[in-house]
């Protein structure tokens, strides 16, 4: 979608003025399609950051907007005074890597190994199998990590009985396994979710290619790696670019409820921050403060990202 | 029977268009317009039966019927996502942050509707802690938001059992120990300590846990409030007050000396393994899982917190694996070899500022209130408590009595939500204690006070285990209510204007005290060292907040007598 409308807009840029307008005439039926997505986004969108102004104001919802306070930089000054703010800053950037890179390669290496089985009912058997803890909610994962996890859970029983370890992890309960734990539940959720689009990349690959290769004499591991590696590439790039916008967002509900006060320093997100001291302590001003500048590392981040594809020369998003 | 099917498909479908319209016809007979008053309850909950009897009777009286929402997650986060949006329902119960609702304008003053002329039923309810419960807004006007739900009992205090703070042991470490007298912490756990070392497992071969600490959100008073217990004073929150005089010296405790060995305490059976790691990252089901399994022979909470592990015991018939509330306090060694007097039971006191507001939202606070008025008359209280006369309960010679299926009923939450009001009365203004006047002067309001029913439904277990201790009942394991200080309980204070420094002294406490019970026992000076440092900024700036607070609630109370 975005992608047409790019080529289009270059298109259109490349003729003169009188000619942009014959041709801006000649589209009108989609222009008028594009109407109310372009209200949607306006209504939905842009008129909501208005409230923006409340990350200047020590904002009360009995006096609203126009009563409140204002309190300039305040706000903000309050945000990055705090250590554990700065902490949770790490903390959503830390987990973001991690689910960004151990989700996209977990997915690309099922996908690859999907597409080389032949069996198609055996196929279809892994996809559907792998896919469907997208569909659990994240209570139930929790959960279930949690009695995987405890110390006397059945992760620990075995790592004891193969003399692995002495006493039992206490994964749940230190800092330094939270991320990764973090890491491993997402995976094993999303796995199969983040594997369709990669898979639908790989059966838009030309059967005739691999065909030639076969002829010409390439292994298995020469196909993966000169035909269907390379003929994702674009499919990988631009959910790069995506998923580099959604940096900022670690997730919620997994933090949320699988952080204690033990592992507290290193498992509170922006988003729990905020609503911990934003929503919970009714610092209206905060939680909108916090919430711009996510918004705005996010915007860079998306650029730069972008940036960066373009100069390597590979399609972009924007 | 395919065309049986159909049909009653059919009949399904029809019949509930067809019932509003009746219900309407039926109610438009009525003097007043039905309503649906939306209700939110700050706390989890379920939801009644749709065909409940108490509900159809308040339907049928005044038209009024009633669409819950109950708390699903934590409260404040709640509550400010309602004050952010101004979404308020029509009845608000904020739970132990009414005080957000308040400041922020959500709740009616009531004292527009209610006074001695036109509610007399009412005023005569709060009349006796008007100056607590009534207080003066920036203007200087009286205000009232919230009639308490709970704390305003006629006659003398009722105390059957134990049902706030307490250390909790297992019953059948008492039986094992021959029933001994336990006061001090160090008896405590030495009886906890010789049972494991007996009895590693219960019969199912399941490990028994000597000691739990729930810290879950804010259930972590189970971690941080039992030193101002051991301390010999009831609930006071994060503080500990000196009632000695009128000065009311407050101090937050945990960061003082003497909350050391409490903690060094834990430690040591800790390391002695009576305490698991698990406990610092249980959730609130998974522990109350693990008291039902009856393998937890100890720990400090309050009796409300876990009640569905109590009843769940007592449905399996583990009677013995229930739990007796004792009354704790340091040993003499802890604190300079005095000697403390226990104080767990308080005098009784108004839940001031939690229950039923009303909320700017609503369209009719006037009827609310003078259906509030006509619900404090003994028949709907009756009914309320005790239920329908000769189907939940009867009256012989001037006594109100159940049968042992009608207690049983009563006990059954299945049952509950089809033959009790209970989400709508438990935050409604209400009478406790005793029944003062009528035919039924004498008897409790409450089916849970009744004698009749405290002591003769209680079962074989309980009684003979009483019996050995010679006691009456198991609030006699810890001393009668000490008189009520003139601040009331400092929990109650609301503390907002220091959110985030009390938000700090928490997380503190959270993050350090897990770590300091257990830490090493070398590293254990060091860590508590680092703690102090740590939480003295913020502790400083409660205690202070919290002294003026105490001192004001105080001076309220004592300047209108």
């Amino acid at each position: 979608m975005s992608r047409v409308k790019a080529n289009a807009g270059q298109v259109s840029g490349g003729t003169t003025k009188k000619g942009f307008f014959t041709r801006l005439g000649k589209q009108w039926q989609l222009l008028l399609m594009s109407v109310p997505m372009v209200i949607y986004v306006l209504v939905f969108n842009y008129s909501p950051l208005w409230g923006w102004i409340t990350a200047f104001q020590d904002y009360k919802p009995k006096l609203g907007i126009a009563g409140s306070k204002f309190v300039g930089w305040k706000n903000f000054e309050w945000l990055f005074g705090r250590q554990d703010f700065l902490q949770s800053i790490r903390n959503t950037l830390g987990m973001s890597i991690i689910n960004l890179v151990f989700g996209t390669v977990s997915a690309i290496v099922l996908a690859i190994l999907i597409n080389e089985v032949i069996h198609t009912g055996f196929k279809r058997f892994v996809q559907t199998v792998t896919y469907l803890p997208h569909f659990l909610s994240m209570v139930i994962v929790v959960g279930m990590a949690q009695n995987i996890f405890a110390s006397n859970g059945p992760l620990n029983q075995l790592l004891l009985n193969l003399h692995l370890v002495k006493q039992p992890v206490f994964f749940l309960g230190e800092g330094k396994y939270f991320w990764w734990l973090v890491g491993v539940i997402n995976v094993w959720k999303e796995v199969g979710w983040n594997t369709i689009i990669y898979i639908a990349a790989m059966t838009a690959i030309d059967p005739m290619l691999y065909e030639a290769a076969s002829i010409d004499g390439a292994s298995r591991w020469d196909k993966i790696r000169y035909i269907t590696l390379p003929g994702i590439k674009s499919t990988f790039i631009i959910l790069l670019i995506m998923n580099i916008g959604h940096l900022m967002e670690a997730g919620f509900e997994i933090q949320y409820l699988l952080g204690s006060s033990l592992v507290m320093d290193w498992s509170q997100t922006i988003d729990i921050f905020v609503l911990k001291y934003g929503i919970s302590k009714q610092q209206y001003g905060v939680a909108t403060a916090a919430g711009m500048f996510k918004s705005v590392v996010a915007i860079i981040l998306l650029f730069a990202a972008n940036a960066m594809a373009k100069r390597l020369d590979e399609s972009t998003l924007i | 029977m395919k065309k049986f099917i159909a049909a009653s498909l059919a009949l399904a479908l029809v019949v509930p268009t067809l019932l509003p319209v009746h219900a309407f016809a039926d109610d438009a007979a009525a003097a007043e317009e039905p309503i649906t008053l939306t209700v939110f309850r700050g706390d989890p909950g379920d939801q009644p039966t749709e065909d409940n009897k108490i509900y159809q009777k308040i339907k049928d009286e005044f038209g009024v019927s009633f669409e819950f929402e109950f708390l699903a997650g934590d409260l404040d986060e709640k509550l400010g996502m309602m004050i952010a949006g101004e979404d308020y329902p029509d009845l608000f119960d904020g739970g132990n942050s009414a005080d957000l609702l308040i400041q922020n304008g959500a709740l009616i003053n009531l004292l527009d509707y209610v006074s001695p002329e036109k509610t007399p039923r009412l005023w005569a309810h709060i009349e006796p802690q008007k100056a607590r419960l009534i207080n003066k807004d920036e203007d200087g006007n009286d205000v009232l938001y919230i009639i308490p739900n709970y704390g305003l009992a006629d006659g003398e205090q009722i105390v059957n059992q134990v049902n706030g703070p307490a250390f909790f042991l297992q019953k059948q470490v008492l039986e094992w120990a021959g029933y001994p007298q336990v006061h001090t912490l160090n008896e405590y756990f030495d009886l906890i300590e010789g049972f494991i070392a007996e009895n590693p497992t219960d019969e199912n071969g399941v490990p028994y846990v000597g000691f739990d600490i729930l810290c879950e959100d804010w259930r972590h008073f189970c971690l941080i409030n039992p030193v101002q217990h051991l301390m010999g004073r009831p609930n006071d929150g994060e503080v500990l007050v000196d009632v000695s005089t009128d000065e009311f010296h407050t101090e937050t405790f945990i960061d003082k000396p003497y909350a050391k060995p409490y903690y060094k305490k834990l430690n040591e059976e800790f390391q002695k393994g009576l305490i698991s790691k698990d406990t610092f990252v249980m959730s609130y089901d998974q522990y109350i899982a693990q008291l039902s399994s009856g393998t937890v022979l100890g720990m400090f909470d309050q009796t409300w917190d876990f009640n569905d592990a109590t009843y769940a015991l007592q449905t399996a018939k583990m009677y013995d694996r229930t739990y007796v509330a004792l009354g704790l306090v340091y040993d003499p060694e802890y604190v300079d070899g005095k000697e403390i007097e226990e104080h767990y039971v308080n005098g009784s006191l108004p839940n001031v500022n939690r229950g039923f507001g009303i909320s700017v939202n609503c369209e009719c606070p006037e009827r609310i209130v003078a259906m509030w008025e006509e619900m404090l008359s003994d028949e709907w209280q009756l009914l309320f408590n005790w239920g329908i006369e000769g189907e939940d309960y009867s009256i012989e010679n001037g006594r109100l009595v159940m049968t042992r299926e009608q207690y049983e009923n009563t006990l059954d939450n299945n049952w509950i939500m089809a033959n009790k009001a209970r989400a709508f009365f438990e935050s409604s203004p209400k009478k406790q204690g005793w029944i003062l006047d009528g035919d039924l002067a004498g008897n409790c309001w409450e089916p849970g006070n009744q004698p009749e029913i405290v002591f003769d439904q209680m079962n074989e277990y309980d009684k003979a285990f009483l019996e050995k201790y010679g006691y009456q009942k198991f609030a006699d394991f810890v001393n009668p209510p000490i008189e009520l200080a003139p601040y009331g309980e400092a929990w109650q204070i609301d503390y907002s204007p220091v959110d985030v420094d009390h938000q700090d002294f928490l997380d503190i406490q959270d993050k350090y005290l897990p770590e300091l019970i257990m830490t090493d026992p070398d590293n254990f000076d060091a860590l508590w060292d680092e703690f102090v440092a740590e939480i003295t900024p913020s502790a400083t700036a409660f205690s202070e907040f919290m002294q003026e607070a105490v001192l004001a609630e105080a001076h309220k109370v004592l300047d209108n007598q």
